[in-house]
C-alpha cells in the first residue's frame, strides 16, 4: 500500500512541478501585461491577484464550481481519448476531428428525437455521438494496423478532412431554415440544459462515469491488460499470443468514442450545431492526458484544473484585468515543461524516471516502426 | 537549489495570505459598473469587440463608472461570462454579436435590475419573454424585457452613401461588391449600395458575390476575396465595395493592384489598412463606438430604450456615415459631396428609405 | 636518476568508488595495466565492470579515487578527453554506421583534413591500410560496413581506436558474437596489439577464453576486486567460484535422455525474411519427447526466421510444422501455445517481457485470460498475485516483491521470469532461443538445470544458440544450420567443437580463403537480421 502511494506520488511529481513552473513563468508575463494594460504600471502582486481571482472564480461559490465541472467534463473525455491511446502506444492527435464528428452526429440525432422524452433523447443523441467518434477513430486505427500508416499523420489529415465535411454538411445539407446564419435545427429535448441557475448539466455525469469505467477497463480487465501490454511492448505482446493489430483498431475506436462523446456533450449543451464550432477541447486533451500521466484519475484531476482556469477566467479578467489569453499561455507552458520533463527534473534535481515512463516515448517514437501481429 | 524551494514556498504562502485578506477592495455599493462580454475572438479585432470595448469605456469614463471586459473564448462560455458580471454586481452589461443574443435574453429575464445592451442583436422572444427558437417572435421584447436593448444599424443607409460615391466615380459604368456571408446586415449594405449607385447612374451595372455561406470562411479568406475581385475587375468593374471582414482585405488589395477604387466597411478602413490608403476612397461606416457609448450612457438614465432599436442617420449622434476620404479627397468633387449631403439629409428626415434587401 | 627504475604502469586506477543511489557500483577498485599487457576483467553482470570502464572512458565521474596514465594523475571529463589521452573502447554493440564505408566510419569524429573544408581521404585510406597491415588484418577501406561480417566489423572498431592512436584499448565482450574460428583470428590480432606495446583490457565472462588470452586476470564481484590471478596459477572452477562467491558447477550433468515419439516436426519448411529473401530453405528435422535438439549456426543463417515460423510469429511459404502429430502450420501464436508449445525468445527485453509491468503480470503474460487469472473479462489480481508468489519462490527469482517492474530486475532474473512463465506449465515441445545470452554463470547454471529437468519430464526441446559451448553442453543431437539449410546432424555427446565450428562457417564445404572484406568468412549471414545483444 505504502509503495503504491509512493509510486502515485512519484507519478504526480513532475506534473505538479510543471504546473508550478508554468505559473512562475506566467507570472512574469502577467506583470508584463500590466505594463501594456489599463493600469500601465509594474505591479509585482498582479500575478497573485490574478491567481487568487482564478481560484475564487472557480471555487468561490457553487456556480463557479459548476462552471469548472462543466468545462472539465469534455476535457476529461478528450483527455481519455488521448491518454488511453498513449497506454496502447498510440498518439491520437485526432481528438479534434473525433469531437467534431461526434458533435455533428449528436446534433443530427438530437433533431430526430427532439420531441422524445428527455431521458431517451439525451442518451440516444450521446450514443450517436460516441459511435460517430468511434468511426472517426477506427479509420486511423485500421490504417495503422493494416498499412502501417502512422496515426499521427493520418489523424492530423482526418482532422482537416472531417472539419471540411462537417462544415459542408452544416452549411448545406443540414442547414436549418429561418436562421440568418448556418446552423442545424434545435435538438429540443436532447439539449443539455443547466440545472437551476447553474450551467451544470446531465452530460457531466456521462463524463464522470467514463473515468472509473476506463480505470476499470485498463487495470481490471484482460482487454485493458492487452491494451497496456501492446502499448508498452508490442513485440512482447505479439510473442505472448496477443493480437496487436486488433488492439490498435479497438483502442483507436475506443479513443474516438470518448472524443465523440465530448463533442456530443458540447453540442447538446448549445442545443444545435453552429456554423463555427471552433473548439480547443481536442487539442487540450493532449495537455490533459500528459498532465494526468495517462492515468484516468490523473486525467480527471488535470481536466478539473484546466476547467478551473476556464471557470475562473471571467473573474480574473474583472479583478486582475489580465487578458484571458494568459490561460492559454499557462496551458502551453505546462505542456512545454511536461514535454521537456528532463528540464523539470534538472531544475528540481530529481532522478530521471526509470522504466515505464512511456507516454513521451510513444509521442517521440520514430516513424516507420514495423507493425507486428 | 534550497533557495528555489524557499522562494516557491514563500510565493505560495503569500498567495494564500493575499487570498485570505482579499485584495480587490469591494467598490462602493452605489458606484455604477459597466461590463462588456465580447464575441468569440480577440478584443482588438478592429470591429465589434473593439468598438464595444471603446464605447463602453468612454461611457464609463464620462459617468465615472467602473469598467471591465470579459473576452469570450468559446461559444459555450457566453452564459458563464454574463453571469460573472451579474454576480459581481454590474449594472450595465454590453454583449457583443448575434450569437450571444439568446443568453443575453435569458440573463435579461433573470436579472430585471441589470440593463443589457446587445450589440448587433435581434431580439426574438415568445409570450413569456424567453428566447424563441421557432422564430415566431410572438412576444413584445420592449415590454417583456424592459431592461434589454438590441442595437441594430441601418446598414442600407451607409451602403446607399457608398453607392452614390461608387456610381459617381465609376468610369466604366460597372461596379462590384463582395459579401462574406449573406447575413442580414451584409445584404442590407449591398442592397443600399446598389440603390445608391442607381440613384446617380440608372444604367450602372452591378456585380456581387457571396464568398461562402459559412461565416468562419466567408469572412476569413483574403485569397478568395482577391480572386473574386480580380474576376470583377476583368469584367470591367472599377469600384469595389467589400462587406467581407478579413476576406475584404483581399478585395481591397486587388483593387489597389489594379489601380481602381475600393470602398471599405463598418469602420474607417484607412485606419485599419493604412498601406491601402491610396485606393480606399472611403468606408461605409457604422458609428459603433459613438452609438454604443451613447446607449451605455442612456442606461444610467431614464432614457434607456428597450427592444430592438435601429440606429441610422437620424440618430444622435448619427449612427451611419462615410469615413473621411483621406488621400483621395480630390476624387470627391463638390457635386458628388452635394449629392451625398442631400441623401443624408433626406434619410435623416425619413424622406429617403433605401431598401434593406 | 641513475638507479634503474621500472616505468610506472601504463594505466593505474586507484581506489575508484562510484555510488549510485542505493548501490555502490564500484567500491575502492584498484586496477593496474602495464604496457603490452592483456589484462582480463572478469565478473558477473552487474558486478561493476561496465561502470569502471565508463569511469575510465569519461562517461561517469568517480566519487572517489584517481586515474594515472604513465604515472601522471589525469582527470577524464568526457569520451573526447579519454580518446585524446589514448584510451580506446570497443563496445559489445558496435558503434558503426552500416551504410558508410570502412574509411568513413573510421574517420567519423577524427577527420583528417586536406584543408579546412575537404577531407583528405587518400591520406586516411593510406593510414587505414598501413595500420591494418601492421596488425595483421587488411581491410578494404572502401567496403561498406553493412557488407562485412561481425568479426570484420569488430576489426573496424579496433582499427577506429588505433586510428585515434589508442594505447589503452578496452574490449567489451569481443567474442560474444563470433564463431570459434573468428575468435581465434581476433585473438591473434589482440596478441599482436599487445606485442606492439598496447595495453588491452579484455572484458569477458567466458572463463576458458580469459585463461587463454590474458596475462593477468582481475575478478570483480559486487563492486569490489575479489582477486587477481595469473592464468598459470588458476583454473575455470577457481575463477567461477571467485566470480560468483560460491562453488558452481560449470557444466551441468546432462544425464541420459530417453527420447520417445517425435513431438515437434518440421517438414521441408521454407521461410522468407522481412526483405523477401528465402532464408529458411527447406528444413527438415524432428524433436522427440525427452530430448534436446540443438541448432548450431552463425547468427543470421535463418535461425530467427525458423524459430518464428515454428512459434507462429511468421508465416512460412512452404512446408509443414507439426506439434504432437497435428499440423499447426496455419495456427496463431495463441493456438500453438494452448496446444503445449513453449517458447523462450532470444531477446528477452524486446520479445519476452513488458519491462514496465510488474513481475506478476509478466508471469501471466501468456495466460492472463484463462481461469483462475481471469473471470470473463475481469482480471483476477488475487489469483495472479498468489501464482506469482509461488512461482517466484519456485524459480528463485531474486526480487523484493512480485509488484516491482520487471525492468528493475537483473538480466538473469529477467530471464528467470520468462523461464518460469514458460516452464511452469505442461509442455509438449519447447523452443529455447539464446536462453542464456548475456547471463552470469549462476543464472546460466540455473537455466540449464531447468532445461534438463524439463527434458527429463518428457518435453521435446529445440535449443537455438549462438554459443556453441551451450549447444555442446546440453544437446542430445546437434543440427548445424548454414545458409538456411540443415547441413549436418551430429550426436551431441560425441561432437567435436572444431568440427562443428567448421560446419558453421563453411557448411561443410572446403573453407574459402578469407577475403579482405571478410564477406566470405561468413557467407549467408545477412547483417540486417543479426539481432543486437541483450543487456
Amino acid at each position: 500500500m505504502k509503495a503504491r502511494l509512493r509510486s502515485y506520488a512519484g507519478l504526480m511529481l513532475v506534473p505538479a512541478l510543471s504546473i508550478l513552473l508554468a505559473l512562475l513563468v506566467a507570472s512574469v508575463l502577467i506583470i508584463a501585461s500590466g505594463l501594456v494594460g489599463t493600469e500601465k504600471k509594474v505591479n509585482l502582486l498582479l500575478p497573485l491577484i490574478a491567481y487568487r481571482s482564478l481560484i475564487v472564480g472557480a471555487f468561490g461559490n457553487f456556480k463557479g464550481i459548476a462552471n469548472m465541472v462543466v468545462a472539465a467534463a469534455p476535457l476529461m473525455l478528450t483527455g481519455l481519448a488521448v491518454g488511453v491511446g498513449l497506454k496502447a502506444g498510440l498518439f491520437n492527435i485526432g481528438a479534434t476531428g473525433q469531437v467534431l464528428s461526434g458533435g455533428l452526429a449528436a446534433a443530427l440525432i438530437g433533431m430526430q428525437v427532439a420531441d422524445a422524452p428527455v431521458l431517451i433523447a439525451i442518451p440516444v443523441a450521446m450514443l450517436g455521438g460516441m459511435l460517430a467518434g468511434a468511426l472517426a477513430g477506427f479509420i486511423p486505427g485500421f490504417l495503422k494496423a493494416f498499412t502501417g500508416a502512422h496515426e499521427v499523420v493520418t489523424t492530423i489529415m482526418l482532422n482537416a478532412l472531417i472539419q471540411l465535411i462537417v462544415s459542408g454538411l452544416v452549411n448545406d445539407v443540414f442547414r436549418a431554415p429561418g436562421f440568418s446564419f448556418a446552423r442545424t435545427a434545435p435538438v429540443g429535448s436532447a439539449e443539455l440544459t443547466g440545472l437551476g441557475n447553474t450551467t451544470l448539466h446531465l452530460g457531466v455525469i456521462f463524463a464522470l462515469v467514463c473515468i472509473p469505467l476506463s480505470y476499470w477497463l485498463l487495470w481490471r480487465t484482460t482487454v485493458g491488460f492487452e491494451i497496456r501490454a501492446v502499448g508498452a511492448n508490442p513485440t512482447a505482446a505479439f510473442y505472448a499470443g496477443m493480437k496487436p493489430r486488433r488492439m490498435m483498431i479497438l483502442t483507436m475506436s475506443l479513443c474516438g468514442a470518448f472524443a465523440g462523446l465530448a463533442g456530443a456533450i458540447e453540442v447538446l449543451r448549445l442545443g444545435y450545431y453552429p456554423a463555427v464550432f471552433g473548439t480547443g477541447i481536442g487539442f487540450d486533451g493532449i495537455t490533459v492526458a500528459l498532465l494526468g500521466q495517462s492515468n484516468p484519475i490523473g486525467i480527471m484531476l488535470s481536466a478539473l484544473l484546466l476547467g478551473a482556469m476556464r471557470a475562473g477566467a471571467p473573474l480574473m479578467q474583472i479583478q486582475a484585468r489580465v487578458p484571458v489569453e494568459i490561460i492559454d499561455v499557462i496551458q502551453g507552458i505546462i505542456l512545454i515543461f511536461l514535454a521537456a520533463e528532463i528540464v523539470v527534473r534538472k531544475i528540481f534535481r530529481l532522478r530521471t524516471a526509470g522504466v515505464g515512463a512511456g507516454e513521451l516515448q510513444t509521442i517521440t517514437r520514430t516513424y516507420g516502426e514495423k507493425v507486428v501481429g | 537549489m534550497k533557495k528555489l524551494y524557499i522562494v516557491v514556498v514563500a510565493l505560495i504562502a503569500a498567495s494564500f495570505v493575499l487570498s485570505a485578506c482579499g485584495t480587490a477592495a469591494p467598490p462602493a455599493a452605489d458606484e455604477l459598473k459597466i461590463g462588456v462580454v465580447t464575441d468569440v475572438g480577440q478584443l482588438e479585432d478592429k470591429s465589434f469587440n473593439q468598438a464595444s470595448y471603446e464605447g463602453g469605456k468612454a461611457a464609463a469614463e464620462k459617468l465615472g463608472a467602473t469598467f471591465d471586459v470579459i473576452v469570450t473564448q468559446n461559444i459555450s462560455d457566453y452564459k458563464q461570462n454574463i453571469q460573472t458580471f451579474v454576480d459581481q454586481g454590474f449594472d450595465v452589461i454590453i454583449t457583443v454579436g448575434f450569437l450571444i443574443g439568446t443568453d443575453t435574453a435569458i440573463a435579461a429575464k433573470e436579472n430585471p435590475d441589470v440593463k443589457f445592451i446587445g450589440v448587433d442583436q435581434n431580439i426574438c422572444v415568445d409570450e413569456q419573454g424567453a428566447p424563441d427558437a421557432t422564430f415566431t417572435c410572438a412576444g413584445d421584447a420592449a415590454t417583456l424585457l424592459p431592461n434589454y436593448q438590441g442595437i441594430l444599424f441601418a446598414e442600407e443607409q451607409a451602403g446607399y452613401l457608398a453607392g452614390i460615391v461608387a456610381g459617381s466615380i465609376s468610369k466604366t459604368g460597372t461596379i462590384g461588391s463582395v459579401a462574406g456571408t449573406s447575413l442580414p446586415a451584409v445584404v442590407a449594405y449591398i442592397a443600399g449600395y446598389e440603390a445608391g449607385a442607381k440613384s446617380v447612374n440608372p444604367d450602372i451595372k452591378t456585380l456581387t458575390q457571396e464568398v461562402n455561406p459559412d461565416p468562419a470562411k466567408g469572412f476569413n479568406d483574403p485569397a478568395t476575396g482577391k480572386a473574386i475581385a480580380q474576376q470583377f475587375i476583368a469584367q470591367g468593374a472599377d469600384v469595389l465595395f467589400q462587406v467581407a471582414g478579413l476576406t475584404g482585405q483581399g478585395v481591397l488589395e486587388a483593387a489597389c493592384d489594379a489601380g481602381i477604387y475600393g470602398i471599405g466597411v463598418d469602420v474607417d478602413q484607412v485606419q485599419t489598412l493604412p498601406n491601402l490608403s491610396k485606393c480606399i476612397v472611403t468606408s461605409a461606416e457604422k458609428k459603433l463606438k459613438d452609438t454604443i457609448q451613447a446607449v451605455a450612457e442612456s442606461a444610467a438614465t431614464d432614457e434607456f430604450k428597450a427592444g430592438e432599436v435601429f440606429y441610422n442617420a437620424a440618430s444622435e449622434p448619427p449612427a451611419i456615415g462615410l469615413s473621411p476620404y483621406h488621400d483621395l479627397e480630390s476624387v470627391i468633387t463638390p457635386e458628388i459631396q452635394a449629392k451625398l449631403d442631400d441623401a443624408f439629409a433626406k434619410m435623416k428626415s425619413g424622406e429617403l428609405k433605401p431598401p434593406r434587401k | 636518476m641513475s638507479v634503474a627504475q621500472s616505468p610506472p604502469p601504463r594505466l593505474q586506477m586507484r581506489g575508484i568508488t562510484k555510488r549510485f543511489p542505493g548501490v555502490i557500483a564500484n567500491d575502492k577498485i584498484d586496477l593496474d595495466v602495464k604496457a603490452g599487457e592483456i589484462h582480463a576483467l572478469l565478473g558477473e553482470n552487474g558486478a561493476g565492470k561496465t561502470t569502471l570502464m565508463n569511469v575510465l572512458f569519461g562517461l561517469a565521474r568517480p566519487d572517489e579515487g584517481e586515474i594515472l596514465i604513465d604515472g601522471n594523475p589525469v582527470q577524464i571529463a568526457d569520451p573526447a578527453d579519454a580518446i585524446a589521452r589514448g584510451i580506446g573502447m570497443v563496445h559489445q554493440h558496435f558503434m558503426l554506421i552500416p551504410v558508410l564505408t570502412v574509411a568513413e566510419n573510421i574517420l567519423l569524429g577524427a577527420e583528417t583534413m586536406a584543408n579546412p573544408i575537404f577531407l583528405d581521404r587518400s591520406e586516411a585510406r593510406r593510414r587505414i591500410i598501413e595500420l591494418g597491415k601492421r596488425f595483421g588484418f587488411e581491410l578494404d577501406p572502401d567496403a561498406k560496413v553493412e557488407t562485412l561480417s561481425v568479426g570484420w566489423q569488430q576489426r573496424v572498431e579496433i582499427l577506429k581506436a588505433l586510428y585515434r592512436q589508442a594505447r589503452i584499448l578496452v574490449l567489451d565482450e569481443p567474442t560474444a558474437t563470433l564463431t570459434p574460428q573468428e575468435t581465434v583470428e581476433v585473438f591473434a590480432v589482440i596478441r599482436r596489439l599487445a606485442a606492439e606495446g598496447h595495453s588491452i583490457i579484455f572484458i569477458s565472462h567466458k572463463l576458458y577464453e580469459v585463461l587463454e588470452i590474458a596475462d593477468r586476470i582481475t575478478v570483480i564481484r559486487r563492486g569490489q576486486v575479489v582477486g587477481s590471478r595469473l592464468p598459470s596459477e588458476t583454473n575455470e572452477d577457481d575463477l567461477a567460484a571467485l566470480m560468483v562467491g560460491r562453488q558452481v558447477k560449470l557444466a551441468v550433468d546432462r544425464g541420459t535422455s530417453h527420447p520417445a515419439e517425435p513431438v515437434l516436426t518440421v517438414e521441408n519448411l521454407k521461410v522468407k525474411s522481412d526483405r523477401g529473401q528465402e532464408v529458411v530453405r527447406g528444413v527438415n528435422f524432428s524433436v522427440r519427447a525427452g530430448e534436446i535438439l540443438g541448432i548450431a549456426g552463425v547468427a543470421g543463417n535463418g535461425q530467427d526466421e525458423l524459430v518464428e515460423a515454428i512459434t507462429g510469429l511468421r508465416r512460412s511459404t512452404e512446408g509443414v510444422v507439426r506439434l504432437a502429430g497435428e499440423d499447426i502450420t496455419g495456427w496463431t501464436v495463441r493456438q500453438r501455445r494452448e496446444h503445449g508449445l513453449g517458447y523462450v525468445p532470444g531477446d528477452r527485453q524486446k520479445y519476452g517481457l513488458v519491462l514496465g509491468f510488474p513481475i506478476s503480470d509478466n508471469l501471466v503474460l501468456t495466460q492472463y485470460y484463462k481461469s483462475p487469472f481471469a473471470r470473463g473479462i475481469q482480471k483476477q489480481d488475487a489469483a495472479i498475485e498468489q501464482w506469482a508468489q509461488r512461482t517466484i519462490e519456485e524459480f528463485d527469482i531474486r526480487t523484493p516483491s512480485w509488484a516491482v517492474p520487471a525492468g528493475t530486475l537483473s538480466g538473469g532474473n529477467q530471464q528467470k521470469v520468462i523461464v518460469a512463465r514458460e516452464f511452469s506449465r505442461d509442455l509438449k515441445a519447447l523452443v529455447l532461443d539464446q536462453p542464456t545470452r548475456g547471463l552470469d554463470v549462476g543464472s546460466i547454471e540455473f537455466i540449464h538445470k531447468q532445461a534438463i529437468g524439463k527434458r527429463d519430464a518428457g518435453t521435446g526441446i529445440l535449443l537455438v544458440s549462438a554459443e556453441l559451448d551451450e549447444i555442446l553442453e546440453l544437446s542430445d543431437r546437434i543440427a548445424v544450420m548454414y545458409r538456411g539449410e540443415i547441413v549436418a546432424v551430429v550426436d551431441g555427446r560425441t561432437a567435436n567443437k572444431e568440427e562443428i565450428g567448421l560446419l558453421m562457417a563453411t557448411g561443410g564445404r572446403a573453407p574459402a580463403k578469407e577475403s579482405p572484406t571478410g564477406t566470405s568468412s561468413q557467407p549467408g549471414a545477412d547483417p540486417d537480421t543479426i539481432r543486437g545483444g541483450t543487456s
